[in-house]
């Protein structure tokens, strides 16, 4: 019986230990520019920080925050921002008043705080933004996640917002986190989902730590007791309906994080991927309107140990062309983020050590993430952003710090490369990263970053890579289908590139995104052919022939036509 | 201060199990020193009061005189609280006289009639502890330049993370007899820790072949050269060590689930099958078993299984779960 030393404890080592065999590292190249540089608060004119209200209590929800958005509140055809920050609840009075932010962008590289005029402010313990236009007006309205009840901004169209949380009824008491706004329904008009992080309030918060050595920390988000998640109907008049319940989505316990709302079976109907910590992800198909949870059967619930991870930050993407949407998580350090390759019939598998994303994610934490071409050679890379929950996770892990780095992984079409190192010097700088958006604020195809950081100001980083190929830029506007268009497919052949891209609803955390596409299209100077599958109830396909690159066009559905 | 109370002052300030046991035994010592200045007394005929008033003579650290009364009435004590602390006693004064013999089976009478209680498994633990210092001492003094002497320093290196030491030593043994079995097994293990999360792992898979050499039916380094292809990708490999390593030990439930994993990750589903079952019937109370089973069934079109093993991962998981807790397992108030 020798082999019972350690054997048990050999198995759960594997995890981390496989992970570093697939190493695919890319040494830096002597003199490239860097793919990223940071725009810094003096040159943007976003002077606004988050500002946690770390205590010494060590509330959970202090060290979870923010997330932020791109938006183009007033239509102007430039990406604005939106900032979210703390605020007053039950555990925290902000010493001085605290307040959300909207910058308004100038259109060369600089942004205005608007936040007073659009009335915009937040009234709780904010977490982030879900941007989505559920009224179908043409204005992107905007949903605030916070502690412990939500708003709900419509956006007036004139510059200004106004707090429609009660009559619209998704006020969501609780910690609310992420949320995304999709079409559940398939009557295209924009539902809305909310994460629930467990049933957190002050009277329930509980002590971490050892008072005997007077050490206090922060608890891991897992001692949070589980509870469920929000669905919310709109019912087209401006309100919505809680079916929570009769939709499935109340019928699993929860701690999420993160969410992102993709046809994962091609079946027409959106379903939901949902990040938990300590639990097992969701994986919830949507059945015609109803959802049943199949993370478990799908091979996603879970660590390839059977063992339930921190999952946070969500994305999903086609990342290989190969017809089927394609999931990503992260975790906490020492769990690795998965890379869950769809293979049909609603089955994955976790390819993150056989990519290597197992070992350039070991020891990270991440939140904020997303698929995203950013050199717009075709291929979807990703962008993480990371940092650890618990302040004092250096007393007790010593491999791992509260702030990390950023990571940049490239997608070479047959393998990912942490690239990390060329991407520029904020990819070498730890902060306390958190929700991440992406969008193009000056329009050049290069789709830009925003990273958000926990009690600090946000990082915004400009994109020079995607200069380096061209693009195109697709705004869909659905008319029977979701005038967000989120479920399109969009598929392209440019050369002998040949891609199909889907307009995910949300993902990342605590964050919302561009929503125009940007098709990557290496060294081909225009479209050769591209074709368009609205959502349903829409459903239809429009195709479109030499489609001219490096610019942006619009296509509403219906018109067979691009402008 | 009494007996107690040094004991009680020397284990706040204890470092390691080790040193405390240590401790207790110099404290028990010193009792029975103690009581070979004072005449012994013949026992009364009525167990429980002989027992208690042995305990007093414990209690006073006479363990001379407490012993052989605590020797004959323990057999005959029906109270079961007082047989409880008649055996502590008896246990505490058989090592300080040095009768590891009454110590040794007083030892297994409480683990077997009290297998919950704290303390029981707390003088266990120095008492154990206690008797292996005891023997490898002896081992040195008798046989020290033994293989088994010189196995049990390499050992000793592990336990201290001295790699390095650790390797020497088994070397050493194997260049005397390089077809001692077990040692380049252990060698192995050695060169593994010493690798790290991410070190190489040539060398030490070297060794585990090598002691197939030695030993063809040792399921321990097949299991290893199993999970050392698994961290490469290597499926196959890995499936076909995992298979040996359960043809060799049929009652080795770890090789199945391992077996049963390797196949699901080179896509055998339909393979990974046979090996789940087993290795569920074999640990029902493990989750991971019927999550993979789960997997099996769910990609060879067993729906009805997949849902079935889905549930019962569910159910074992939640049995298992700890309380909640701060990150890394640390104290929660």
């Amino acid at each position: 019986m020798r082999y019972s030393f350690g054997r048990r404890r050999f198995l759960g080592l594997l995890g981390g230990a496989a992970a570093a065999l697939g190493r695919t590292y890319a040494a830096p190249e002597a003199d490239a520019p860097p793919y990223f540089t940071e725009v810094p608060p003096a040159a943007s004119g976003i002077h606004w920080t988050h500002v946690a209200g770390l205590s010494k209590d060590m509330y959970v929800p202090e060290t979870i925050g923010p997330g932020g958005a791109f938006l183009d509140y007033d239509n102007d055809g430039w990406m604005d921002i939106y900032l979210v920050n703390s605020g007053p609840c039950d555990f925290y009075t902000p010493p001085q008043p605290l307040r959300n932010a909207l910058y308004r962008n100038n259109r060369d590289g600089t942004f205005t705080d608007v936040t007073e005029k659009a009335g915009v402010p937040g009234n709780a313990y904010g977490m982030g933004a879900a941007v989505g236009d559920y009224n179908g007006d043409g204005f992107p309205d905007l949903y605030v996640t916070q502690y412990p009840r939500s708003i709900l901004y419509r956006n007036n169209g004139d510059g200004t917002f106004t707090d429609v949380t009660e009559k619209a009824g998704v006020a969501a008491p609780g910690w609310s986190s992420s949320a995304v706004w999709f079409d559940y329904d398939n009557d295209g008009r924009l539902d809305l989902f909310v994460c629930r992080f467990g049933d957190f309030s002050k009277a329930k918060a509980i002590f971490c730590g050892n008072p005997d050595i007077g050490l206090h920390y922060y608890c891991s988000p897992k001692v949070v007791k589980s509870s469920t998640c929000w669905l919310f109907h709109n019912n087209g008049d401006g309100t919505f309906t809680d079916v929570s319940k009769e939709s499935g989505i109340a019928s699993v316990q929860s701690r999420a994080w993160g969410v992102v709302a993709a046809d994962i079976n091609n079946d027409g109907w959106t379903d939901l991927f949902v990040s938990n910590d300590g639990l097992e992800n969701f994986l919830l198909v949507n059945r015609k309107g109803k959802f049943e949870e199949v993370g478990l059967v799908a091979g996603v619930a879970y660590n390839s140990f059977g063992a339930a991870r921190s999952g946070m930050g969500v994305d999903a993407a086609d990342y290989d062309s190969d017809g089927n949407v394609d999931l990503f998580v992260g975790n906490i350090d020492h769990e690795s983020y998965a890379l869950y390759r769809n293979l049909g019939q609603e089955a994955f598998d976790d390819v993150a050590l056989q990519t290597g994303i197992a070992t350039a994610t070991r020891l990270l934490s991440g939140w904020g993430l997303k698929f995203t071409d950013f050199d717009n050679d075709g291929n979807l890379d990703l962008i993480l952003c990371n940092g650890h929950p618990d302040t004092m996770v250096k007393v007790y892990s010593p491999s791992v710090d509260y702030r990390m780095p950023m990571v940049l992984l490239r997608n070479t079409g047959t393998a990912w490369k942490n690239v990390s190192a060329q991407a520029g010097t904020v990819f070498n700088r730890p902060i306390a990263g958190r929700g991440l958006a992406l969008g193009d604020f000056d329009n050049d195809g290069a789709v830009d970053v925003l990273a958000m950081v926990n009690d600090g100001p946000p990082v915004l980083l400009r994109n020079h890579a995607g200069r380096s190929n061209h693009w195109l830029g697709l705004r869909l506007v659905g008319r029977k289908a979701n005038i967000d268009a989120v479920g399109a497919v969009v598929s392209y052949r440019a050369g002998d590139l040949k891609r199909r891209v889907v307009k995910v609803g949300g993902g990342s955390f605590l964050s919302s995104h561009d929503p125009r596409m940007v098709l990557g299209l290496g060294k081909a100077a225009k479209v050769d052919s591209l074709e368009v599958r609205w959502p349903q109830p829409g459903g239809g396909v429009e195709r479109f022939q030499d489609v001219p690159a490096d610019r942006y066009v619009t296509i509403v559905e219906g018109q067979g036509t691009w402008k | 201060m009494g007996g107690e109370d040094r004991m009680k002052g020397k284990w706040v300030q204890a470092g390691s199990l080790r040193r405390q046991a240590a401790v207790l035994l110099s404290v028990a010592l010193a009792g029975g020193a103690l009581l070979a200045q004072t005449a012994g007394k013949s026992a009364p005929v009525d167990p429980s009061a002989s027992a208690e008033r042995a305990l007093k003579l414990v209690g006073q650290g006479r363990c001379k005189e407490a012993l052989p009364i605590l020797q004959r009435a323990m057999p005959r004590l029906t109270d079961k609280d007082l047989r409880y602390h008649a055996a502590m006693g008896l246990a505490r004064c058989a090592m300080a006289r040095q009768d590891m013999a009454s110590a040794m089976s007083t030892l297994v009478l409480l683990r077997r009639e009290f297998p919950d209680d704290p303390e029981v498994l707390f003088v266990s633990v120095h008492y154990f502890s206690h008797l292996a210092t005891e023997a490898s001492q002896e081992l040195a003094a008798k046989a020290p330049t033994s293989f088994q002497a010189r196995r049990l320093e390499a050992e000793a290196f592990e336990s201290q993370g001295k790699w390095d030491e650790a390797a020497g030593m088994y070397r050493g043994i194997l260049r005397d007899n390089s077809k001692e079995p077990g040692v380049h097994y252990r060698l192995g293990q050695v060169l593994l820790s010493k690798a790290g999360e991410s070190g190489p792992v040539d060398e030490a898979r070297a060794e585990f072949q090598k002691e197939l050499e030695v030993e063809p039916r040792d399921s321990a380094s097949e299991f290893i050269l199993g999970e050392l292809a698994r961290r490469a990708g290597e499926w196959d490999e890995a499936a076909r060590h995992f298979s040996r390593a359960s043809e060799v030990d049929a009652e080795f439930s770890e090789a199945y689930i391992a077996l049963g994993m390797s196949l699901t990750s080179a896509g055998k589903f339909a393979e990974a099958v046979a090996p789940l079952v087993t290795y569920v019937k074999m640990q029902p109370e493990d989750p991971l078993g019927h999550y993979q089973l789960a997997l099996a069934y769910g990609r060879t079109g067993n729906r009805e299984g997949a849902a079935r093993e889905a549930a019962l991962q569910k159910e074992t998981a939640a049995r298992q779960r700890p309380t909640p807790g701060g990150a890394a397992g640390r104290e929660v108030r």
